[in-house]
């Protein structure tokens, strides 16, 4: 079966001006994929271009084994896309949005747009213009899933959402690639990118860096860790730790990076009396010095 | 709960682009282009209704006091009209104001609703276009299986049938307003009056609709399609002024609208205008489908 997606050295130039260069990328059917990098790095250009909505400087690109230019209405019918700021005519309702959509898809029902919308907690019957941004977040989910679409390409999907929500996205996320759909979505939120994703490519500069498994970046990525002490730091703490890297030291407090399992530290701290403990991850720029690191 | 199940089946009758594969099984595929149409078309007309009401309404409030004020009027428009040079009364078409109906053509029909009703369509073809790139909604409407040209075609369609519902409530209310007033207006020479004037605006249309198929911004759709609005009445009426430059006309739209009220309707011109904004319109839309969207 041909994947859901598949670019090959796709460009896309605005005049002068950079859009993205030579992403190649494959997304199979059945996986989630994230598209993962900072505002303006290319994630919107390459999703617009895929959807038809700009016209690829050079390469080509392939979705649902279709071209993705000669083939576009056809492939529309197919996927359901959620824009990276979704907006429609302000007067409309919810509902009105979702008949209209509906009828543009061929449908003469809403399909499962009631029941997304019991789960969204979403407000079918007030215009657009009086909802707040995360609640016409929820409309712009429910327009792109509502079809049943074999493909779901989602900008920035949960922007606006509360975490409640977010959660009820990520479920319905696994339902769907359970379900055997593919999803390809852009975030520059990593936490959420590993919660949801199998893979994930991760672009910067218009460029495509790096596609990896979850799984294996969640090994390469690091965190921070910082603990605080009741007392005078121990000499010879973590000392051995496997994963453990770059300590820094001062009286009671210890700052290191981990890789890897975090277990063997915890039970390691767990010997002494510890007043503060915080664990974060890395940023994206971080991440992506890591990155670049490796490949130099 | 689950609720979520990708399915691949075919969405409705008289799909186009349906596709084999997948072991088989129907897919998702797209409407046939006259459903896509009529979707956009039924959505345009309710997103137009309250401009064509108050445009409508306005006119037809125009209309309706210039039929009403005839009868007191009328024994001193003979003689202003005398008054008049009479290059002033060729340039805008003034004849014998001896009628209301002739009062209405050039009170009305000979500036004020063809240039107002021109512009009404460059405004409805810039919204539903351009406006809508720049709102951000197309990247929504072209996630759906919607060929750009229909986006277009939709637009011009929509702006033709609100056009119409505006002149014919302008036509409804000052023949209504006549009546009352005793000015014995006639409703066919009225009809062909206000009737004369949609192949202009619909001219103007399609002059929007390709600058749409050129330009990203509203405001330069509107513009250049306003300024060229004026530009062509300029140019008609100092060709019709100044016998030195009268061949500049032709290449004015105004020249081919004249007075349906006092020559009767020109079938030719009706049909020279209504082809121009298909032509225009037909070439909009494909220059609309080959750009970017930004």
């Amino acid at each position: 079966m041909d994947a859901a997606i598949e670019t090959d050295r796709l460009s896309k130039r605005y005049g002068a001006s950079r859009g993205i260069e030579d992403v190649s990328l494959t997304v199979e059917r059945g996986e989630v994929f994230g598209f993962l990098g900072p505002n303006g790095a290319g994630k919107t250009t390459t999703i617009r271009t895929l959807l038809g909505l700009l016209h690829p400087t050079s390469g080509s690109a392939r979705i649902l084994g279709r071209d993705s230019r000669r083939d576009s209405r056809a492939i529309r019918a197919r996927i359901g896309n959620l824009p990276g700021d979704f907006s429609f005519e302000e007067r409309m309702t919810g509902r009105d949005v979702l008949e209209l959509f509906a009828a543009l898809r061929g449908r003469d029902d809403l399909g499962l747009a009631p029941a997304l919308a019991l789960r969204f907690n979403a407000d079918l019957s007030r215009p657009l213009r009086e909802l707040s941004r995360g609640n016409r977040q929820k409309i712009g989910l429910i327009q792109a899933l509502f079809h049943e679409p074999e493909l779901l390409v989602l900008d920035e999907p949960t922007s606006g959402l509360d975490p409640l929500m977010q959660e009820e996205f990520e479920a319905v996320v696994r339902e769907h690639r359970d379900a055997g759909g593919t999803v390809f979505l852009s975030s520059h939120d990593l936490a959420e990118v590993e919660r949801v994703c199998d893979r994930v490519g991760i672009v910067r500069d218009g460029r495509l860096i790096a596609v990896e498994k979850v799984a294996a970046m969640r090994e390469r990525a690091y965190r921070h860790v910082m603990v605080r002490f009741a007392g005078e730091l121990p000499r010879s703490l973590l000392s051995g730790v496997p994963g453990v890297e770059l300590p820094e030291r001062d009286e009671t407090t210890l700052r290191f990076r981990i890789r890897g399992e975090i277990d063997p530290v915890i039970k390691a701290l767990a010997t002494h009396r510890v007043e503060d403990l915080e664990i974060t991850r890395p940023t994206l720029e971080e991440l992506f010095l890591a990155y670049y690191g490796a490949q130099s | 709960m689950s609720t979520i199940a990708p399915q691949r089946r075919v969405a409705g009758a008289g799909a186009e682009d349906d596709v084999g594969g997948g072991g088989g099984a129907a897919i998702l595929s797209a409407p046939a282009w006259p459903r896509s149409l009529a979707a956009l078309v039924c959505h345009g007309l309710r997103q137009q209704r309250r401009a064509m009401l108050a445009w409508g309404i306005g006119f037809g409030a125009f209309g309706a006091l210039m039929a009403a004020i005839w009868p007191s009027v009328e024994d001193s428009m003979t003689q202003l009209v005398d008054s008049y040079p009479a290059g002033l009364k060729e340039a805008f078409g003034i004849g014998q104001l001896d009628t209301v109906e002739r009062y209405i053509d050039a009170e009305m029909l000979s500036v004020i609703v063809p240039l107002g009703l021109a512009f009404f369509a460059v405004r409805c073809i810039a919204q539903a276009t351009v406006g809508a790139e720049d709102r951000g909604h197309l990247d929504t409407l072209l996630s759906l299986p919607v060929a750009r040209r229909i986006v277009v075609i939709a637009a011009v369609a929509v702006t033709g049938l609100a056009v119409a519902a505006i002149l014919g409530l302008t036509w409804a209310l000052t023949w209504i307003a006549a009546l009352l007033a005793g000015s014995g207006a006639s409703a066919t020479t009225l009809a062909a009056g206000f009737a004369n004037v949609w192949p202009l605006a619909m001219a103007f249309a399609g002059l929007a609709a390709l600058l749409a198929g050129l330009a990203h911004r509203p405001p330069t759709v509107t513009y250049v399609a306003s300024a060229t609005l004026v530009a062509m009445y300029a140019i008609d009426l100092v060709g019709k002024l100044a016998p030195a430059v009268e061949s500049l006309r032709t290449i004015s739209a105004f020249r081919y609208y004249g007075s349906a009220v006092q020559n009767g309707l020109d079938a030719s011109h009706i049909a020279g205008l209504t082809l121009g904004a298909l032509v225009l319109t037909a070439i909009g839309a494909v220059l609309f489908e080959r750009r970017d969207v930004l």
